[in-house]
């Protein structure tokens, strides 16, 4: 009689195979998938944390061992640590004077970084090569280096207690958009541009017509950067503003930090209406955004 | 397209003027005011090298250097580490991988300052969740004070700013890994390498561009790390967190020393630029260009 195991039976061991294989890789997606569980609740927890603490009653927060619970949002009023923040701790103001700087810095930005990146993109002139390598190698020099002798034009310049210096050095020297937008507009087709100036164009008709309409998602990417990395600046407020009324969102929360060290309902509060704008802009243009960083790293 | 020899100057006057004013002009300026003894509030007053003996004769500096060295040490590995594990898990052809993607970002944008707070909070000694887990869950008798101690808080702040910026090393490491020709791993899998072989020997090396690149902006960052050292520790305790570009800020904007911190600047200067002549000379050694 014949052992029925070693019947060779090929349909049916292609589909154990078959079976094998599919285990595996779905044990692979598994351990993926909770490798990235771990990672996101380690990168949103303290976020998460954030938003509790800030819908917490003082007394609360001072608990051994600590609660998950935000006892505020129990009570008659839920946003009274909001409330605060904003209203007695301007931070409303301080949100304003933030918005109003980071747009102007970053439409200026714009302006700046798009004529020069057309220039270097699409016209030959003595010194280019020059001018954009020495643009470039700026990008390696610590802010350090730079910052003395800055804060000393300003207060030459009396603009100390102004915006001017929040906006000016970001608005003027954009190395990185200016790169980003010299190689954006190298990708557009010569054809345009030569039909534009048989047609009597002048070249900032050619820039102002042609190129920016085209390159309208590089001119977003380059503003919501812009606009999130003025907006987060710290170093500049800290050493131009004195006056509270011209405070940006994060010199008003280091400057509660140091006056209510342990009130961390209002702190948190504080953390988050200076991180929310942003986090609702990323939500809303987390294309554009995602795109511009990745350019900014790019070669 | 037709213009005139000035115009494609006038296109770049703006940013022209910007790096002329706020960047080459200051880089040369710093360099003449660090031989000068100055407070602002009276001239600047010539001296030499004496800054530069000053602080090389003095133990803060080298405090402060070592400092520099071991954050570096610790903060580019773990940025860069961390980064290349989130790009490797979110290049998965999965689902949900654009998801995780946004939310391994999202510290990136948010400021500095108020993920600080929060980690302040998370690892503040008495009532902070950290110890209290290590405690509850873990038996810890006495948990650190993680930026109280000297022995620790040079290192949390290495790992908040790790933890704040390792998307953004991970965007870049995942742009590498999206250049790299699939057919090539996709050929070694059917000659039978396994994916650990695969990532060693063809992923690894036709990374290593983009390896290179973020080593030397991590270097960069690290070596100019102010923002979360001023919203989490101050620099302390006593001078515990205080890197070289923190000392700068101090000496020249708390003390008003501009002639030393101007030093110090160039320093700092010749650290980064020396390293990252390190590199870019070490490059030949592992770095493939396809």
């Amino acid at each position: 009689m014949a052992e029925p195991a070693v019947v060779i039976d090929p349909v049916r061991d292609a589909e154990q195979a078959r079976r094998r294989k599919r285990a595996i890789s779905a044990l692979r997606s598994g351990v993926i998938y909770a490798l990235l569980a771990v990672f996101s609740f380690l990168t949103l927890f303290p976020f998460l944390w954030m938003v509790i603490t800030s819908f917490k009653l003082p007394g609360d927060v001072f608990r051994i061992p600590p609660t998950f619970t935000p006892t505020l949002l129990f009570s008659d009023t839920p946003f009274a640590n909001y409330a605060e923040v904003l209203f007695k701790f301007d931070f409303l103001r301080y949100a304003g004077n933030s918005l109003f700087v980071a747009s102007i810095a970053a439409t200026g930005q714009l302006v700046t970084c798009s004529l020069a990146g057309f220039a270097f993109a699409r016209m030959r002139f003595p010194l280019k090569n020059l001018l954009f390598g020495l643009l470039i190698f700026t990008l390696l020099i610590p802010i350090e280096v730079t910052i003395i002798p800055e804060f000393l034009l300003m207060v030459r310049l009396g603009w100390l207690d102004t915006y001017l210096p929040l906006i000016v050095p970001s608005l003027m020297v954009g190395a990185f958009g200016t790169f980003l937008l010299t190689e954006f507009f190298k990708t557009v087709p010569a054809s345009l541009e030569e039909a534009a100036t048989i047609d009597g164009a002048s070249p900032f008709a050619i820039y102002r017509h042609i190129f920016l309409p085209l390159s309208t998602p590089a001119l977003a990417s380059l503003f919501v950067v812009a606009f999130i990395t003025n907006w987060n600046e710290l170093l500049r407020p800290v050493l131009y503003i004195s006056d509270r009324n011209l405070r940006t969102l994060p010199l008003g929360l280091t400057t509660l930090q140091g006056q209510y060290e342990s009130s961390w309902t209002l702190l948190m509060a504080g953390s988050i209406i200076s991180i929310l704008p942003m986090i609702l802009v990323y939500i809303a243009a987390q294309k554009y955004i995602i795109r511009g960083f990745m350019s900014s790293g790019i070669k | 397209m037709r213009y005139s020899k000035l115009t494609p100057y006038l296109f770049i006057l703006p940013m022209l003027i910007g790096l002329l004013v706020f960047r080459l002009i200051p880089i040369g300026a710093s360099f003449g005011i660090s031989f000068t003894s100055w407070n602002v509030f009276s001239p600047p007053r010539w001296i030499g090298l004496e800054n530069y003996r000053t602080l090389l004769q003095s133990p803060v500096f080298w405090e402060v250097a070592r400092n520099t060295v071991v954050f570096a040490l610790v903060f580019v590995p773990l940025v860069m580490g961390l980064g290349l594990a989130l790009a490797l898990l979110v290049n998965q052809k999965l689902r949900g991988s654009t998801f995780f993607r946004g939310v391994f970002f999202m510290p990136y944008i948010t400021s500095i300052v108020a993920v600080a707070l929060a980690w302040k909070w998370i690892l503040s000694t008495r009532f902070g969740l950290l110890n209290n887990a290590l405690i509850e869950w873990f038996g810890v008798w006495s948990p650190p004070s993680w930026l109280g101690d000297p022995a620790y808080a040079l290192f949390a702040v290495a790992f908040v700013l790790a933890w704040q910026s390792a998307g953004f090393q991970m965007l870049l490491f995942l742009a590498g890994l999206q250049n790299i020709d699939e057919s090539l791993t996709e050929a070694a899998m059917i000659d039978g390498a396994t994916r650990s072989q695969v990532f060693r020997h063809i992923t690894l090396p036709l990374l290593s561009p983009i390896t290179f690149f973020v080593l030397v902006i991590s270097l960069i960052a690290s070596s100019q790390t102010f923002e979360v050292t001023y919203a989490l520790t101050g620099g302390g305790p006593q001078r515990a967190s205080t890197t070289l570009a923190f000392y700068i800020y101090q000496n020249a904007f708390v003390h008003f020393q501009m002639g030393f911190a101007s030093a110090l600047a160039y320093m700092l200067l010749l650290f980064v630029g020396g390293l990252t002549l390190v590199n870019f000379l070490a490059r030949r050694r592992w770095v493939h260009y396809g």
